[in-house]
């Protein structure tokens, strides 16, 4: 008798202290999926965004590699930095604009035959800066900053 | 009535008019474009296409590219010569940046094509430099 009444009490103080950690959900979520989408609203509020008369700088890094068949080293860096440099304007796209993605699997007889995803990026890049450039073992790698104004996107 | 020193007045004239109109013959229009095709973090194809505009470009020059001709007067002469300075210099207006990735059973492609749409230039050549300024 006296062990079961400790353990009422146990249990119940317990459940308190969850009650306490856990996050206000509504009356119809009660499993932990439920909470998740919560907490990735509340990450998406705190996520960075451009202010009136403020600045947002933007950094990336592309990375490119020289072809195979270059004639000399200096050869090799030119197009190794192009590369790195439209890679990075890849990036400052994607970071800026979004990225599309289409994804596809066949599955036969419980089986993934083919599994696809395609990614695209559609976007007009213009003043970004190259900050940095470095070339080690044959690849090249070029930080880029872009700077956005909220000027720049109000109508 | 003549004045003491002759046509002082009307000789200036005629020679800033002179002046003036040299300049604005020098001065000539271009199409450019430029185009370079990515694939795998590969330059796989860049193509760089001049072409002198066969009529008048409308719009304003913006910023302006001041390149050294060494007495080249061909403005493909003088654009290879200053590749480098030139590209970047196209860079900074703007490229439009197409990619499209796929991922086929795990093994990832690429393809990043960017581009500067045909655009016109007003080059204007003089003693030591080229003056080239994209119109908008």
């Amino acid at each position: 008798m006296k062990y079961s009444l400790f353990l009422a009490m146990f249990l119940s103080l317990s459940a308190c202290a969850t009650a306490n950690e856990i996050p206000p959900v509504s009356a119809t979520c009660q499993t932990a999926e439920c909470i998740k989408p919560q907490r990735i609203a509340h990450d998406v509020h705190k996520a960075k965004t451009l202010e009136k008369k403020s600045d947002m700088r933007i950094s990336v890094t592309g990375q490119g590699v020289a072809p195979l068949n270059t004639t000399s080293p200096a050869q090799a860096y030119a197009l190794a930095k192009r590369a790195a440099v439209g890679d990075a304007y890849r990036l400052i796209a994607e970071k800026v604009k979004g990225v599309r993605v289409d994804g596809q699997d066949l599955i036969k007889n419980m089986m993934v035959q083919k599994s696809s995803v395609r990614t695209s990026v559609n976007a007009m890049v213009r003043n970004a800066n190259i900050v940095e450039t470095t070339f080690k073992d044959g690849l090249c790698e070029v930080e880029m900053e872009i700077i956005l104004s909220h000027a720049q996107f109000s109508y | 009535m003549r004045s003491r020193d002759g046509n002082y007045t009307f000789t200036r004239t005629v020679l800033l008019l002179a002046f003036f109109s040299s300049l604005a013959l020098n001065a000539s229009e271009f199409l450019i474009s430029y185009r370079y095709v990515l694939k795998d973090a590969i330059l796989y194809n860049e193509t760089l296409d001049i072409s002198q505009a066969m009529k008048k470009c409308s719009g304003v020059p913006q910023k302006t590219l001041s390149l050294e001709h060494h007495d080249k007067k061909n403005i493909k002469d003088i654009l290879s010569a200053n590749s480098e300075e030139f590209i970047e210099f196209i860079h900074k207006l703007g490229l439009d940046v197409a990619h499209r990735g796929e991922t086929i059973n795990m093994q990832n492609s690429s393809t990043t094509i960017l581009t500067l749409k045909t655009t016109c230039f007003k080059v204007d050549i003089n003693e030591n430099f080229a003056i080239i300024a994209p119109l908008k």
